[in-house]
Formats: structure tokens, C-alpha cells, sequence
């Protein structure tokens, strides 16, 4: 199964480790990412104002030249996901016709068709997470993870429709499927900071840290994030305000499917974590 | 025919005199014919005015009579009982409306004469064409039927059994007393309420008028008011009433464990159950679903210990026939699922309960014997947070509405713990507090007087901290967020209808609101009645209330009840459909119409047959009929020509 | 106090929202929910109030509608559908407009580029600058 992709900035740089493990999990299941042609950047965060058009020209391009190739659009990134998506919803606003007009005057491509915006977890569950219990050679122990989803994920429920906006359950019910014990826990989708750590840092490591607190308080060994922003914040928080022996190790969850599926230890990118997770990972038995 | 029609042209104060020209419009129609008198009045309603009416049909020997005035919907039955009273048949009175359809929505004076004359011009017509009718007797069988045993329907049936009628009264579950059976203290006497209520139920179950069918549910009702024919559903009880002695040794004996529901999941019955100790009847019920031996696994346990040899295991359901002339609905409510709002972790997060399940922990029959104590590892809890609006007036993830009773009852809530524990402390965090009853506001000045806190902000979130309960909060006043770190949370979660009551409502075909309360007759002036005769509503099932209006309301609808009792006969208005079987082919097309289910076609005659008792004299089925055989009397289509012409 | 004082600016904030201010009954929920709630000044619910008293420029001047984080946690648990991340952020296109950003490119460290994903960066100079 081929689906368009579009990695984001961070992914395509600084987080380049997730995506490269992400496209080779994605490979043992069958699926080929193809990545946009001459991709943009979405912006990294959407924006509101009814009369801000200039800020939805970069992700509709995007949606533009996927539209393209076909009906959808993989991301790996909450955030790009959670911009795309809006953008692509918002340009069929009742009422909003005239700037959708505007709009697409700055977008070369043509907007063939409306799409599909993805998060890489949808496509898991497209696959089907049976078949992907199938696939797994490395079961994870029993591993406890809480599953930390992050505000964009859900957020604004009437347009992502991802899952219920305060309980989402579909990363846990992956990391069940892989053979580690999901933790419930209160923070899944609570604010990380996000974008505040860079000017308003010590927001965002409260922001954060809270995340980490509720999560160990249910049991939880391990983080799992599904935005490299949010992987960030916990580690960096964690760095801060934590003894190395305190710390709780933060995995992106394509290098918890990557490790499930029996990706070598070079292949899942660990190294370029903030805090690296491997002698957590050793000691739990699962490299 | 009628050829000496009167005419009186009301004023309506200004209502209709400060639009229509009054003298110009009653020398107008004086002109018609076949109009032998038109006087105009100031307020036809009055004793004055209606003297008016029923001496000049005396004087001028009418034999029909048009007011021209406010809606037929307000004053119809005073003119046509003072035309009754002046020995004109009521039927040949008709109402004019010149004031709602032609005074209050026309603002140029000749155009609102003009089509005053109109107006009353038709109505003429019509009453020229009109037959003197009479209404229709309806036999009533003075026999009760209340649904639901919570206190609403133990006060209604005690009312009318009280008066010397037969009531059946049916409740769904194994005992009865409803919820107020649940509460520890009730606001804002702190009575026990166990102790108030146990006297009523005692009686109720014991009363001779009073057939109590507990644990059966009201499959069907036919019929129209006086002659319901209501179908009952008795569940297997698996335990012969008659032989069980309420001794309990059973309770002891059986080996399965389940969550109480009357507990709010705070303890575990067995299989085998009554609801609370003082229940009324005394005798156990088995859960079916949870029974080894009813699911096919050997057990037995139950039968071998019990002294009175009361076990049935091959009981059935099994279905009674009751005929009734009331039904009172008492339905009742339940509690909001909270856990549809993920945010307050009910269910998830420890030590997060409900009003009801704190009523139960303050209970002497709870889980901890009345000493407040929290579900997850029984200590005391020092800090108590109680939630209000828990799913209330929240149009985005609750109910819209106000459920109001959690204020009242959260205070209450809050001045027990800290009888209780005098050390705690105990938080309430509001939007507003609302205390419209009587001694109410006296009894939250006593809450806080006592020391209670009050934080004016809605719960955003509540979170587990290790062993502790995290509320986040905020107080508006000081313009704060505010985080709590607590023991325990209450959460006053919003109160809907019982979703077995909105269901039975729906089968019945009795209105019910977009919220799933059942819809009185009118808002402020008949609170107990529906808009299908016959039925009469108490309790919670209307709408949220606390247990004094409950109790009102609830004798209120025995009072309709026994106003319909009380009379030797039931009328039913004649202005019904009637089938000319001449022209009639059977078609049915009337019957597939009728709301009523008032005309159905008999298959030996192949003609419409009308009940006329049924018949709400809508007119749907007139317009259906394709060869005009099916006509509402006094509304025949040549009457409606001649109306139209006019 | 003078409650018709700026409401242009009032207009202004609900038409760049979309959110009707007079919806709010300030039950406080949104700033109880807010992760950012106790460093925000004014929080979330105080805000909207200076707003519905015709006190746009207290808002507009204040250092709580620069820390918002866009969470929408506000937005979705309000009972009355008010989502006050938007309205903070119409507050902030309107100072914005006046060419006065919160955050400056030049000012970020060299660590810090290296260690913080780009996309926070790109976030955080659209939200507070211009």
C-alpha cells in the first residue's frame, strides 16, 4: 500500500532518526511512504483569525500537490497533522468561499480533490493492528507504557475526529497489540507546552513535568509521544528538573513498533534521543 | 339552518377596540343575513357580558350565536355553557377570533375592520350550517394504574387508595421506595430519610386498596381514558413471594459477588438480593445474570438453606392483564453518566464518587456503616472537594439544563461530612448556588457558618497524585486558578429522566421533551396532566425536583385522578368524525391517517368504523378520504365551502 | 466605570474570534483546565470578563494572552462552546498589527537552535511575532 507522505520540518532534520525508523516499520508492514514532491512547510501550528489567509497558504499547497497523487496524506507529526488537517477543513467553511477563492490563487498546484490528512497511527489501524500482531517478533515484555497523545492530536474534536479528545485510546490499544501493558493514566492528551519552551521555557517544563508525574504515578515505565515536539519537552524538562536515575525514558512510538517488529538496534535511531532510552531498553530486556 | 343568528361583538378592553372599528364592524354584520341581532360589549367574558349573551337569546329566541372575539382556545367553554345555560345547545355557539387572528397582527384600523367582518362573516356561516350536538357519555372504570414506587407513586397511589378506589402500582424493582430510599439525611430538615419514608412505603404496601405488583414492568397500554387495558410484564423472581420470610440466611450462603447497584458499586451483593434491609416487600429476588445455577453452572445453595423451601428456579416471566381508567406516570430519574466526561476521571481516577454514592457512604446501611470513609483503601478522608454542575447546564459535553437539586443537596453533603469528621475540611466548588425552598437559603448560611468553603469556579479536571485526588478549580471572584489537592471528590452529577420512564413514554405516545422529560399540559397551569387524556404525570419523570414538590405534585395528580373519579360519567366532546357508509369503500385510508388509531376499517362491513371515544376531532382522516365519506360533525365540507365563500 | 468604553475593539476581538462573548456565564472552567492557568494573567475566564465590560485594552495590555499554548483544552470542556484560545489569539493579531512583537529570532541562543525542533520555533515567532 503506497501513501503520501509528508515528513515536516523537524522530522526531515533534526528528528530525522523517527522518520527514517518509521518508514522502515512501515516497510515490514507493507506500506511505502512516498514522500510530497517539493513539500512546504505547514507552519507548525494553525492559525485562527478568520481574516489570517496568508497563513493557510502553506499547508493548503501542501493538500494541493498531495491531492495529486491521490485521496490522502500521511504525516508522523501531530502538530503537521493537526495544521493540514484543520486547513484542509476550513477551506470548505460555509461561508468562507470567497477567501477560499483568495487562497488558492497563491497555490500553483491545483487543488484536485479534497484529502485525506493522516496520522501515521490511522494508517496502523488501517493495516490492522491483528495483522500487525502477526508481524511482531519482538513482543515488548509487558512493557508499561502510558501513551501520550499531546493537545494537537485530538484538538479541536469536530475537525480531527481523532478518537475522544480526553481518552484516546488508539496508541494504547498499539502498544497492547505489541505486546506491551498500556497504562492508563490522567495527562494523554494535557498540553506539553509546546511551542512556549522557547521563549517562556519554564511554562513549558511545568507543562511537561506534570505529564511525567501522573504518568509514573499510574505505574508507567515509559512514555510513548507521537509528536517530535512534545518527545522533546518531556526529555528536556526531565533533563532539567531530574536526577539521571529519576528519569523516565520518552520513546517516539514508530521506534517502539520498529523494535516490536524486529528493526535492529542501529536501525530505530536511538541515539539521537535527548535522553537515551537504551539502557532502560537493556535492562527491561528488549535490546 | 339556522335563520336567527346573534352576534356579540367583544371589545377586549382595548385588545380589540383600539384596532378594529368596534360600531363600524357590528353595523356590518348586523347586515347579514340571516343575523337577526348584533350588539358589541366591553368584556363579553365578564358575568356582565355573558348576562348579555343569555338574556338576548332569550329575548330574541336565537338559535345560533357568533362572539366575535380572543382565541376559541380561552373562552369557547365560557360562551357555549352560558348559551347552554340560556337553553341554546352549546354546539351552535361558535367563536370569531378577531383578536389573536386579526386585532394583535393588523396595525391599519380599516384593514383590521374589514377583515374583522370577514372573519366574522365565515364563522356565520359555519354556524348556519352547524347541528346541535351532544356531548358523548364514556364509561369509566374507577380503577388506578401508577407506574413507578419511588415516592412520587407511593404518594399518588396512597392519595387515591386513601379516597376508596383499587390502585395498581408497579415498580421495576424488586422493592420499593425509589431513590429517596438511597438518601441518608434529606435537606433541608436533615430528617432521616429512611425513617420518612419507610412509614409510606409500609403502607403502601400494606393498603387494602393498593394491588402491588413489585419487579414487573408495564409492557402495554390500549384503550383511551376510563377503559385502559394495560399489560404487565412480572419478572421471574425465582422465589416464591408468598413462602419467602425475609430471614436472610440465603444472603449469607450464596457465593457470588457482585457490584450493588443500590450502592453505587460501593459494596458487593450476592446473587441472590434484597435492595436494603427495610425493604418493602421483604423478600429476596436471585439476579438471573449472575446466578451460577441459573447460567447453567451447579450450585444451588440457596434452595438447600432456605427454611421456608421458597426457591424457584424454574420461575418465568410471565404476563398480567390489569384494567385501569387513570395511569399516573411516576417514573423517576437517574443519575447523569459522569463518566462520559473524561475529564473528572469518574470510574477511572480512585476515590471520585457520585451524590448518590456519598449518600450511600453517609448511609447507616452503606458500605461503611455511616462513618465517612473513602471506596479505595477505607481511611478517613480529612479533604473533601465536592464538584457542583458535574454534566449539568453544560450544552457541550451534559445536559443543558439545571438539575436543581444538587446545590441543596451538595450543601447538605457537605455539613454531614463535617458532622462527621470535625476535623475535615470540605470544599465546594460552584457556578451558583441556588436555594428557591423554603428554609433553603437559611440552611446555606448555616453550611457556611459551619465552615464550609465555597470556590465560585467549575472543576476543569481531576487527577490521581499517588494517593491523593488533584482537583483543578479556579474562583472567579479572586480571579484565580486554584489546585486542590483532596481525599475525596463528589461529584453532583446531573439528574435525567429514567431512561425505562422515556421509553415507556415513547410507547405510550406521550410527549416528551428533547431532554427526555415528559411534557406536562402546560407549563405554568397544568403541571400533572398530559395532552393524552388520561395520563397524569408526578415525580422526577416531568422534570428535576426535590422530594417536598415531588410529594405536591404527585397529590396533585391524584387529585385529577380522583376529579375523574369523582364525576358519574366521563364526557367526551362530540366534534368528532362520523363515516357516511354510503359513499365509504373501505379503503383504509383513514385508518393509516388517524393519529388516534379512532377509525379502522371492519373487515366484514368493508367500511371505516369510527371510535368515537378516540376520536380527537383533528380532521386529518377528512382530508384523507379520497370520495369525502369520513367528515367531522359541525366541520362538513359544505359548511367549509360556505365558510370559505363568505 | 465606563462600560461602553472601546467596544470597537470589543467587536473586533469577537469578529476575528468567531466566538460570541456574551455566551460566556464565567463559570471559570476554563481557567480551572488551563495547563498554563496559574502564571496566566488575566486567566482564561477573566479575560473573556474584561472583554464582556467593554475593557479590551487591560486584556490587550496584559502578559496572560502571550502564554497561551493553543492547547484548546479551554475551548473543549466549555459548557457554553466559548473557545478562548481564539479569542486570545485575535488579542494578539490586534497588538501584533501595531508592529510590537513578544519574541525576537536574534534573541534565541545557540544552544538552543541546535537542541529545539524548528518546528517550535516557527510556532512560537507566528504566535508572538510579526
Amino acid at each position: 500500500m503506497k501513501y503520501p507522505y509528508y515528513p515536516g520540518c523537524t522530522l526531515y532534520s533534526k528528528a530525522k532518526n523517527l522518520d527514517r525508523c518509521a518508514r522502515k516499520a512501515a516497510a515490514l508492514l507493507d506500506v511505502e511512504l512516498e514522500e510530497l514532491p517539493s513539500w512546504n512547510c505547514c507552519g507548525a501550528i494553525y492559525n485562527t483569525n478568520i481574516d489570517d489567509l496568508a497563513a493557510q497558504v502553506g499547508p493548503v499547497r501542501n493538500l494541493a500537490k498531495a491531492s495529486q497523487l491521490g485521496e490522502k496524506l500521511v504525516t508522523l507529526c501531530a502538530a503537521c497533522y493537526n495544521v493540514l488537517k484543520r486547513a484542509g477543513g476550513h477551506l470548505n467553511a460555509t461561508g468562507f468561499e470567497e477567501e477560499r477563492k483568495r487562497i488558492l490563487e497563491f497555490v500553483d498546484e491545483r487543488y484536485e480533490r479534497d484529502v485525506r490528512v493522516m496520522h501515521y497511527l490511522e494508517v496502523l489501524k488501517e493495516v490492522g493492528f491483528e495483522k500487525i500482531k502477526q508481524r511482531v517478533k519482538k513482543p515488548l515484555n509487558g512493557l508499561k507504557v502510558a501513551s501520550y497523545y499531546g493537545c494537537l492530536m485530538t484538538r479541536p474534536k469536530e475537525v480531527l475526529q481523532f478518537d475522544d479528545p480526553e481518552n484516546p485510546i488508539m496508541m494504547d490499544d498499539l502498544m497492547a497489540t505489541l505486546g506491551a501493558e498500556p497504562v492508563r493514566f490522567d495527562f494523554k492528551a494535557e498540553c506539553c507546552g509546546g511551542y512556549l519552551v522557547v521563549n517562556r521555557r519554564d511554562v513549558a517544563q511545568a507543562c511537561s513535568m506534570r505529564i511525567i508525574e501522573n504518568a509514573k504515578t499510574w505505574g508507567a515505565e515509559a512514555v510513548v509521544t507521537t509528536c517530535p515536539l512534545c518527545q522533546y519537552n518531556l526529555e528536556s524538562a526531565q533533563s532539567a528538573k531530574l536526577p539521571a536515575d529519576k528519569r523516565m525514558a520518552i520513546l517516539y512510538f514508530t521506534q517502539v513498533l520498529g523494535l516490536a517488529l524486529g528493526l535492529g538496534e542501529d536501525e530505530l535511531g536511538f541515539e539521537d534521543n535527548k535522553l537515551d532510552p537504551k539502557p532502560f531498553l537493556k535492562e527491561k530486556g528488549l535490546l | 339552518m339556522r335563520k336567527r343568528i346573534g352576534i356579540f361583538v367583544c371589545h377586549c378592553g382595548i385588545n380589540i377596540a383600539g384596532v378594529v372599528k368596534v360600531p363600524e364592524l357590528v353595523a356590518r354584520v348586523k347586515a347579514i343575513p340571516d343575523v337577526v341581532s348584533a350588539l358589541d360589549y366591553v368584556y363579553c367574558c365578564s358575568d356582565p357580558g355573558q348576562k348579555l349573551i343569555k338574556e338576548t337569546i332569550k329575548e330574541k329566541k336565537l338559535d345560533g350565536v357568533v362572539v366575535a372575539c380572543c382565541s376559541p382556545s380561552l373562552h369557547e367553554t365560557t360562551f357555549r355553557k352560558a348559551a347552554s345555560e340560556a337553553g341554546l345547545n352549546p354546539y351552535l355557539c361558535e367563536i370569531a377570533n378577531i383578536r389573536e387572528q386579526c386585532s394583535w397582527v393588523t396595525s391599519d384600523r380599516d384593514e383590521a375592520t374589514e377583515k374583522a367582518e370577514g372573519i366574522v362573516r365565515t364563522i356565520v356561516a359555519k354556524v348556519r350550517e352547524d347541528q346541535a350536538l351532544e356531548r358523548l357519555k364514556v364509561p369509566m372504570l374507577k380503577r388506578a394504574l401508577v407506574v413507578g414506587a419511588g415516592i412520587a407513586g407511593i404518594q399518588a397511589a396512597l392519595d387515591i387508595a386513601n379516597a376508596g378506589y383499587e390502585v395498581v402500582l408497579v415498580e421495576k424493582e424488586p422493592s420499593i421506595g425509589g431513590h429517596m430510599a438511597q438518601l441518608s439525611e434529606t435537606f433541608p430538615t436533615l430528617d432521616c430519610s429512611q425513617c420518612i419514608l419507610t412509614p409510606k412505603t409500609v403502607e403502601a404496601g400494606h393498603h387494602p386498596k393498593i394491588k402491588l405488583l413489585t419487579y414487573a414492568e408495564v409492557a402495554e397500554v390500549s384503550g383511551f381514558i376510563g377503559n385502559f387495558r394495560v399489560k404487565i410484564r412480572q419478572k421471574p423472581r425465582y422465589v416464591d413471594i408468598d413462602a419467602c420470610t425475609g430471614c436472610g440466611i440465603c444472603l449469607e450462603k450464596c457465593p457470588v459477588r457482585v457490584d450493588s447497584g443500590f450502592d453505587r458499586n460501593l459494596t458487593k451483593r450476592r446473587a441472590i438480593y434484597r435492595l436494603f434491609p427495610q425493604a418493602v416487600p421483604n423478600k429476596v429476588v436471585i439476579d438471573a445474570k449472575n446466578c451460577r445455577q441459573l447460567q447453567g453452572k451447579k450450585c444451588g445453595v440457596c434452595a438447600r438453606v432456605c427454611p421456608a423451601q421458597a426457591i424457584r428456579y424454574e420461575d418465568k416471566e410471565r404476563f398480567l392483564d390489569e384494567e385501569v381508567g387513570a395511569i399516573v406516570l411516576a417514573t423517576g430519574y437517574e443519575l447523569f453518566d459522569i463518566s462520559k466526561v473524561g475529564s473528572y476521571g469518574f470510574g477511572q481516577v480512585p476515590d471520585v464518587i457520585d451524590g448518590l454514592g456519598f449518600e450511600r457512604i453517609l448511609s447507616a446501611s452503606g458500605p461503611f456503616a455511616g462513618e465517612v470513609r473513602r471506596p479505595s483503601d477505607g481511611r478517613v478522608p480529612k479533604r473533601v472537594v465536592f464538584v457542583q454542575c458535574a454534566g449539568s447546564r453544560d450544552a457541550n459535553q451534559g445536559v443543558p439544563y439545571c438539575s436543581k437539586i444538587c446545590c441543596m443537596y451538595t450543601a447538605k453533603h457537605a455539613l454531614l461530612y463535617k458532622h462527621r469528621v470535625h476535623d475535615g475540611e470540605a470544599i465546594i466548588c460552584y457556578i451558583d448556588v441556588r436555594t428557591p425552598g423554603k428554609g433553603f437559603e437559611e440552611f446555606y448560611r448555616r453550611v457556611t457558618d459551619e465552615g464550609v468553603k465555597y470556590l465560585r469556579g467549575k472543576v476543569s479536571k481531576i487527577f490521581r497524585r499517588n494517593d491523593k485526588v488533584v482537583v483543578w478549580a479556579a474562583d472567579t471572584l479572586a480571579g484565580k486558578k486554584i489546585e486542590i489537592e483532596a481525599d475525596m471528590v463528589v461529584l453532583a452529577t446531573a439528574v435525567v429522566p429514567n431512561p425505562r420512564g422515556v421509553e415507556l413514554a415513547r410507547k405510550l405516545k406521550i410527549a416528551v421533551d428533547a431532554n427526555g422529560f415528559q411534557t406536562e399540559a402546560h407549563p405554568k397551569l397544568r403541571p400533572v396532566e398530559t395532552l393524552t387524556a388520561g395520563f397524569f404525570l408526578a415525580g422526577c419523570g416531568q422534570g428535576p425536583k426535590d422530594i417536598p414538590e415531588t410529594v405536591a405534585q404527585a397529590s396533585g395528580a391524584a387529585a385529577k385522578v380522583l376529579a375523574m373519579f369523582g364525576t358519574s360519567e366521563l364526557y367526551h366532546e362530540p366534534v368528532i368524525a362520523e363515516v357516511d357508509e354510503e359513499i365509504c369503500v373501505g379503503c383504509g385510508n383513514c385508518e393509516r391517517t388517524c393519529a388516534y388509531e379512532a377509525v379502522k376499517v371492519d373487515k366484514r362491513k368493508g367500511k371505516a368504523m369510527v371510535q368515537a371515544v378516540m376520536c380527537e376531532g383533528c380532521g386529518a382522516c377528512s382530508v384523507s378520504c379520497p370520495a369525502g365519506a369520513i367528515n367531522l360533525k359541525n366541520f362538513v365540507k359544505k359548511a367549509l365551502m360556505e365558510m370559505v365563500d363568505a | 466605570m465606563n462600560s461602553t468604553g472601546n467596544s470597537d475593539l470589543v467587536r473586533r476581538i469577537e469578529e476575528l474570534s468567531g466566538q460570541r462573548l456574551q455566551d460566556c456565564y464565567q463559570c471559570g472552567c476554563c481557567s480551572a483546565g488551563c495547563p498554563i492557568g496559574e502564571m496566566m494573567e488575566p486567566p482564561p475566564s477573566k479575560g473573556v470578563r474584561l472583554l464582556q465590560l467593554g475593557l479590551a485594552e487591560e486584556l490587550l495590555a496584559s502578559d496572560g494572552i502571550w502564554l497561551c499554548a493553543s492547547c484548546l483544552i479551554c475551548g473543549t470542556r466549555c459548557p457554553r462552546n466559548v473557545d478562548y484560545a481564539r479569542i486570545a489569539e485575535a488579542c494578539r493579531a490586534i497588538v501584533l498589527r501595531t508592529k510590537k512583537s513578544q519574541v525576537d529570532p536574534d534573541k534565541v541562543s545557540e544552544s538552543d537552535l541546535q537542541d529545539v525542533p524548528q518546528q517550535a520555533f516557527i510556532a512560537s515567532f507566528r504566535k508572538f511575532s510579526v
